[in-house]
């Protein structure tokens, strides 16, 4: 009796995950499929290769990479800080970290614009911030912060610093130690970490729409050029536009999976 | 002098982990640092190897001083706890990284790894990965990969405390044939007094970051300068007693002192001996050694090759350990509730705390 019911319970769950993996994921994808191509294939094409669209996924791709770039570098850093070292006010920076996932980043774009627009406190910034697209990296990076940090934390913490240890007493330098023993170690948590940053940025909209003010032909990206195709009515452009990123982002995805498959097999 | 150490001071804020502690250790010795966990033992290895700076003392391997140096130029080999094997590199690789970083040509290096495999017997094992490997093996690779690079001491911390007892000791008998037949100087750092005693030419004993007492285990199990040490070494009934004369004095019973004793000259005393020095007979004529007093068998209880015996002594009600072998037990019939002889085989002399 007691069995039957769990596998009755069991077929619930099934439904359960089945109905909500299938109305919050795969509707909206086949939404997007089959609207894009609702014409066929010529509408989709010319609206990917329009110059002004391919220009704001140029942009997209850059914020993107440059964020990654920026926030695998201080994402190292900042696990190793909090990891190896002891200080105080340790735990509210480790708190910190956690602030762009908790924060809306509509309001954090409308922050910069308070610090750093035309009556700003900081409006003499040596940059231009807002209203520019360096305004838009520096958001970028601050919305995709945490998953560089939040993957590589737990490796190192988990390693110990007697490897390091080791490779001291064995001669190694603290930077020959660093890339031999260290890297190597959290290499698969900061491809993640990457693949994760990545994709975050690509997808933003709301802070850089804020900070950039979505000026065609300069600080719009491909997540605003998506949204004024919409208002624009421009439908064809929209759903392309959102399909290609899509599938961009599917692709970091199976290529990083694959680059980590390679490298744990040799 | 292969190690020495001189007046070396730790301290973390206002905590003294390491406290004044100076120690000599001669070329090709196993010295073994034995001590309760927390008593600064580890501090002292990684003192050693440079993992961690002092406040204060000086330290030299093979007259050289190394006390400034960073760990990269002292020439210690240094086995973890938990062996801290490179993970992504196989055991070759393991053993070969510190020759990689000195840049030995590559048919040498190749070579030494191979000697060093042969050393641990584990020429099969050169392409695993430390994942691949059990705890013994896991083990005997940080060894060989601490003696890769002939360093001019090997320290070990805790080596065998992560193995199961079967295991430890053959790997004992393994880390000492090959310290022995190397001779590298070695320091083992452990808590386990079967272990040292096992391993050590000689045993430093550590209590609260100092060095109470240096002894063959011999020397320190038979005749311990303190309380500590007694103790810390197996069992040990111990006694005030107060020397007089010739004689020692415990409550109203007197024994002749033990040869070498006149330091304690009409000073009070601590009496010890060990239960294995302990007679217990029902009748005084039976007694062999010295008699000690009367007392009444509280428990009897198997161990092994021999039974523990517990006895409560007449009319203080202390209880001394003894330790007796089972045929003499049957022999004379001991049993709980017996009233019985107690004599001294052998005894020592402790200043009193």
């Amino acid at each position: 009796m007691k069995e039957r019911n769990l596998s009755l319970g069991g077929i619930l769950l099934l439904l359960v995950v089945l109905i909500y993996a299938g109305v919050l994921l795969l509707a909206p994808v086949a939404a997007l499929v089959s609207n894009t191509f609702k014409d066929g294939f010529e509408p989709f094409w010319k609206a990917i290769t329009d110059p002004e669209a391919l220009n704001t996924l140029w942009l997209s791709m850059r914020l993107a990479v440059l964020a990654s770039i920026f926030n695998a570098l201080l994402g190292v850093m900042v696990a190793w800080v909090l990891v190896r070292h002891n200080f105080f006010g340790k735990g509210l920076l480790n708190a910190l970290v956690d602030l762009p996932l908790v924060i809306s980043p509509v309001i954090v774009g409308y922050v910069m614009i308070v610090l750093f627009g035309r009556t700003g406190w900081l409006k003499d910034f040596p940059i231009k911030l807002a209203f520019s697209w360096e305004g838009m990296l520096v958001l970028t990076v601050f919305v995709s912060l945490p998953f560089v940090i939040r993957e590589i934390q737990p490796v190192l913490a988990g390693m110990g610093k007697e490897q390091e240890e080791a490779a001291y007493t064995l001669g190694a330098s603290p930077w020959g130690t660093f890339w031999r023993i260290v890297f190597p170690a959290i290499r698969h948590a900061l491809t993640y970490g990457i693949v994760l940053t990545l994709a975050r940025s690509l997808g933003e909209f709301g802070a850089v729409a804020v900070i950039g003010g979505g000026t065609q032909g300069s600080t719009e990206s491909a997540t605003i050029y998506i949204y004024r195709s919409l208002n624009d009515r421009n439908y064809a452009g929209a759903y392309s536009m959102a399909l290609l990123l899509g599938v961009i982002a599917i692709l970091i995805l199976i290529i990083m999976n694959n680059l980590r498959v390679h490298k744990r097999g040799g | 002098m292969s190690i020495y150490l001189h007046q070396v001071t730790k301290q973390y804020e206002d905590n003294t982990v390491v406290d004044d502690v100076s120690l000599e250790i001669e070329q090709g010795e196993l010295f073994v640092l034995l001590g309760p966990s927390g008593s600064g033992k580890s501090t002292i290895l990684r003192l050693i190897a440079g993992l961690t700076t002092l406040n204060a003392g000086k330290i030299s391997l093979n007259g050289r001083d190394v006390t400034h140096l960073p760990p990269q130029k002292r020439h210690t080999g240094f086995v973890f706890q938990n062996y801290s094997l490179f993970q992504h590199m196989t055991v070759a690789q393991n053993i070969g990284f510190g020759l990689e970083i000195q840049k030995v040509p590559p048919a040498q290096r190749k070579a030494r790894i191979e000697e060093l495999l042969a050393l641990i017997e584990m020429s099969e094992y050169g392409n695993r990965l430390p994942s691949q490997l059990s705890g013994g093996q896991q083990q005997r690779v940080a060894v060989a990969r601490a003696l890769a690079q002939n360093p001019d001491v090997l320290l070990l911390d805790e080596p065998f405390g992560a193995l199961d007892v079967k295991i430890r000791g053959q790997l004992r008998q393994n880390l000492r044939s090959i310290q022995k037949r190397l001779n590298v100087t070695a320091i083992l750092v452990t808590h386990d007094q079967e272990e040292a005693f096992e391993l050590a030419d000689r045993i430093g004993i550590i209590d609260k970051g100092r060095l109470l007492e240096i002894g063959t285990p011999d020397q320190l199990y038979r005749k311990p300068g303190n309380h500590f040490t007694a103790t810390f070494l197996g069992n040990a009934n111990l006694f005030n007693a107060h020397r007089n004369g010739t004689m020692i004095y415990i409550g109203e019973n007197r024994i002749p002192a033990p040869p070498n004793t006149e330091a304690f000259a009409g000073k009070s005393v601590q009496m010890m001996f060990r239960p294995e020095e302990v007679v217990i007979v029902p009748q005084s004529a039976q007694l062999n050694g010295y008699f000690f007093g009367e007392g009444i068998i509280e428990s009897i209880a198997f161990a092994g090759a021999l039974e523990r015996v517990a006895v409560k002594l007449n009319p203080s009600g202390e209880i001394i350990q003894a330790l007796i072998s089972p045929d003499i037990s049957r022999e004379l019939g001991l049993r709980p509730g017996d009233a019985v002889k107690i004599g001294v085989k052998n005894f020592h002399l402790l200043p009193t705390e």
